[in-house]
């Protein structure tokens, strides 16, 4: 009974984890570039058979998000793959792809957490900010068009094994290999929309019914806890009787 | 065997029923999950049970992601862990690797008829198993005939929840009726042992 009680509880603890996921998927469902995550269990082998589930892995799900159009000046989505790469508080390169970015005083676009896009910089007092299909960014400054920057997008040989940090800011890992920057708008790359984000890649009536699911087996197992623990009770009145 | 040692035996086997039941019913969300099943019989010594895996597709469930493979019919994916150890899997949840290998989540790499499994950058797993992509040197994934691969779907478990639920409380009740014949029995001795041979003075 107690084999039955332990497998009982991996399966609450497996749905609760489940949960806690589908949640953060759901409550991300707005912001731009998010990129929903899924959780997988796999079975505990042990003598006799299963001894219950356990978690193998919270993966990120890097599907397309749709993109929308939003008016910012400085909002760029990514149509395929590939991350822009961004400077994190602490000098660490990062990538995502949420693409709301403004302008900062000093030049640089950074995005909502203040982080720097890598490769471009605006000076002071230019004008009529274009960005090119290619990723060039060029200004209108004294009458003359100059270029400043270039916007770059990082791919990597293995993107499932960046590492998530709450779902819009990746970082490499040695799994997911170095990134590789190429060009937008080239004929089978990626491009660039601007005046545009990539929403989430969450789909809200989907998130629910994996909610409703997910509190369905939690409750399945519950009742295995349960089940067995009246088992022992019986057991234990043997010796009443 | 007496009663009670019958009544004791169906008492173990419906523990077994409950432990496969709640074993089975915490895998319900576990891709490539095979249910175990238990087949009784009644031998001298009192119930036995044996435990049996039950082979039945689990449902697919369409991901998206490429390299979701589900077998469609019989067959496993062979694996090979770090240590060069082999498991079969009806779990087909795959990443490419910075290599292009296919590897599982625990780092195992998917295993065809000529080595692992490697898919270019663009490439893909075709219905028979086959991959597709420039520049390799030809690979498959061996499945049985009759047997289809399915990227961009998974197979759940084959796991019913609601059947395990029921196997929970019947194997609850056979519990209980057995340990009420347990008491019955036990009660019925005490009698003997005490009534029987009272000699009214």
């Amino acid at each position: 009974m107690n084999r039955a009680l332990w497998a009982a509880a991996t399966g609450m603890a497996a749905q609760q984890q489940n949960l806690d996921v589908i949640t953060q998927n759901l409550a991300n469902a707005d912001v731009a570039g998010f990129k929903g995550a899924f959780a997988s269990f796999t079975d505990i082998a042990g003598p006799g058979g299963t001894l219950g589930t356990q978690s193998a892995a919270v993966r990120t799900f890097f599907n397309q998000g749709r993109l929308v159009h939003s008016g910012g000046p400085f909002d760029v989505a990514i149509d395929g793959p590939g991350f822009f790469a961004v400077h994190d508080s602490r000098g660490r390169r990062a990538y995502t792809r949420n693409g709301e970015f403004s302008r900062s005083s000093d030049g640089t676009l950074r995005n909502a957490q203040g982080w720097r896009l890598d490769g471009v910089r605006i000076p002071s007092g230019a004008t009529g900010v274009t960005v090119r299909d290619d990723g060039t960014v060029t200004v209108q400054a004294g009458g003359s068009s100059k270029t400043c920057g270039h916007i770059r997008l990082a791919q990597f040989a293995a993107p499932d094994a960046l590492e998530s940090s709450g779902g819009t800011l990746f970082y490499a890992t040695p799994s997911s290999g170095k990134p590789h920057f190429v060009a937008p708008g080239t004929p089978h790359g990626p491009s660039l929309a601007f005046g545009s984000l990539e929403q989430s890649n969450v789909t809200i009536v989907e998130a629910m019914m994996e909610i409703l699911a997910a509190q369905r087996a939690y409750e399945a197992n519950a009742k295995g806890v349960q089940a067995a623990d009246e088992m022992m009770r019986i057991a234990d009145n043997l010796s009443r009787s | 065997m007496d009663g009670i040692a019958w009544a004791v035996s169906a008492m173990s086997a419906a523990q077994t029923r409950l432990d496969v039941a709640a074993a089975n019913l915490a895998n319900a969300a576990t891709e490539g999950f095979r249910r175990s099943t238990l087949r009784g019989s009644l031998t001298a010594s009192g119930v036995r049970l044996q435990q049996v895996l039950d082979g039945a597709q689990g449902p697919l469930r369409q991901t998206g992601r490429p390299f979701d493979l589900a077998i469609a019919g019989r067959g496993t994916f062979r694996v090979r862990g770090p240590n060069g150890k082999t498991f079969s899997t009806r779990c087909g949840s795959f990443t490419r690797d910075r290599n292009g290998h296919l590897v599982d989540r625990a780092g195992r790499s998917l295993l065809g008829t000529s080595g692992p499994i490697v898919v270019p950058s663009g490439g893909g797993i075709e219905a028979s198993g086959e991959v597709t992509g420039s520049g390799l040197k030809p690979n498959r994934i061996a499945l049985p005939e009759g047997s289809t691969l399915r990227s961009g779907f998974a197979e759940s478990s084959n796991v019913d929840s609601i059947s395990e639920m029921i196997d929970i409380l019947s194997a609850q009740r056979s519990f209980e009726s057995a340990q009420k014949v347990v008491s019955a029995i036990d009660q019925t001795r005490e009698r003997g042992a005490t009534q029987v041979a009272t000699v009214h003075s």
